[in-house]
């Protein structure tokens, strides 16, 4: 074993670790608007072979655990198959869209989910659906649970979706019985068990939201369309000096957690409560 | 390094990069599983010098970066410090010792998770907690685990074995 001291700090080695960190610390201060693009560009060059590698290994994942799932589903011992509870979840995933796409009939987009492992991956997360299957910007992303976030960035073949834990997202929101409106954002501090909240701010401070009323999108502002699911009102946040109430939002769709979604491309004035209406168990 | 023993290296790092794109999504605790990048960054520290960690650190962290912008700059600014001091710890205090291997690959995984969860500034209070405390020892020893096996195969291949220049 060869140890060699002076390899230990030298000047050279310094410099460099040096000027690492000092790149480091000038992309972190970068502006959005020098960011996003340095970042498409790097998945749309180095990266874009490795995503397409992910992309593929994803797909066959899914192949085979449907496959399999199918094949037990056709023989007795498809019962035993079921409880696995990985294999239960993603057959239920992938029905929820399946279902979902029949109900929105056209106007959307599917598209995997690339997940990574860095510990901000539920902020952002990176789709393999761009530009060529007719994303856009500020697109409604959602699981058959209800809304996930927005795209951010649009490339060629992939895209970047702002999910709604990031600190940056923001949708108007409404009651599904529309008798209150606010604004929702994410709650930026987990809640009980560690699990990550949203909040409905903005609601007149004469107006109260009952515990487990279901929030909805609202569809004003022109960007996301009416009647999304967004989660279920927990409690009362704050009271600001008796002018207006934020509630504590529990989100309905978890960004970690799905594989697959769906990007709607419909116009932003349509109304998407069909397409989430409570449905009949699948059998 | 040996100039033969370049070719081998080269071939599993470059494995490890593959695996992390396509065996990695396999394992069921997506947040949890072994992070094979960070570990070619590790193996590729222990055998230079401190200078080319760090490089090689700050670009696999700006790659990285770019597949997750909520954190950019912070995923660079974690795998430089990983890097250079896995490269500069091996100096002091590597031995050919699986376990002070498997060490350095837990605490090199829990730093990088911690710098980008702090540095990144988008994870705060319990959550914050949480990550530290449980989600990245976990994805610390899972790396170490695999990093540990790695070492294990391939002993007898001494462009694998730490110390062995």
């Amino acid at each position: 074993m060869a140890l060699e001291a002076d390899r230990i700090g030298s000047r050279a080695d310094t410099f460099l670790f040096l000027v690492c960190v000092s790149l480091s610390l000038v992309a972190m201060a970068l502006p959005a608007s020098w960011r996003d693009p340095m970042a498409g560009l790097l998945r749309r060059s180095v990266l874009a072979p490795f995503l397409v590698l992910q992309e593929q290994s994803t797909q066959f994942q899914t192949s085979r655990a449907r496959f399999i799932a199918l094949e037990r589903q056709r023989d007795s011992a498809a019962l035993a198959a079921t409880f696995l509870p990985a294999l239960r979840a993603e057959n239920e995933r992938l029905r929820g869209l399946l279902g979902l796409g029949e109900r929105l009939g056209s106007g959307y987009v599917p598209a995997e989910v690339l997940h990574q492992a860095e510990p901000t991956s539920p902020l952002t997360l990176v789709i393999r659906a761009g530009r060529r299957q007719g994303v856009r910007a500020l697109a409604p992303v959602v699981s058959p649970d209800g809304l996930l976030g927005t795209v951010d960035e649009v490339e060629p073949g992939t895209s970047t979706v702002v999910t709604w834990a990031h600190p940056d997202f923001r949708a108007s929101a409404m009651a599904a019985d529309g008798s209150v409106y606010g604004i929702v954002a994410s709650a930026g501090v987990s809640g009980p068990g560690g699990t990550w909240l949203l909040e409905l701010r903005g609601v007149p401070y004469r107006q109260t939201v009952a515990q487990g009323t279901l929030i909805v999108t609202a569809g004003l502002g022109g960007v996301i369309p009416r009647g999304i699911p967004i989660g279920v009102v927990l409690d009362t946040a704050a009271v600001a000096s008796g002018w207006e109430r934020t509630y504590l939002v529990r989100p309905l769709a978890q960004p970690a957690g799905v594989g697959h979604v769906v990007v709607l491309v419909i116009p932003a004035d349509a109304d998407a409560r069909p397409a989430f209406a409570p449905r009949e168990p699948v059998p | 390094m040996k100039r033969e023993d370049r070719l081998p290296f080269a071939v599993l790092l470059v494995a490890l990069v593959i695996a992390q794109f396509t065996v990695r999504g396999r394992f069921a605790g997506e947040r949890i599983a072994p992070d094979f990048l960070l570990l070619a960054l590790q193996l590729y520290a222990i055998r230079s010098e401190p200078g080319a960690g760090a490089v090689a650190g700050f670009l696999l962290g700006l790659l990285r970066d770019a597949l997750t912008p909520a954190s950019f700059g912070a995923g660079a600014l974690a795998h430089t410090l990983v890097g250079y001091l896995t490269g500069w710890g091996k100096a002091v205090f590597f031995a050919e010792n699986v376990i002070a291997n498997g060490a350095f690959f837990f605490v090199g995984t829990w730093l990088r998770n911690a710098v980008v969860a702090l540095a990144s500034g988008t994870l705060r209070g319990d959550r914050a907690l949480h990550e530290l405390l449980v989600t990245s020892p976990l994805q610390g020893l899972t790396t170490a685990t695999a990093g540990i096996i790695l070492l294990l195969v391939f002993r007898g291949w001494p462009a694998v074995r730490p110390g062995v220049q």
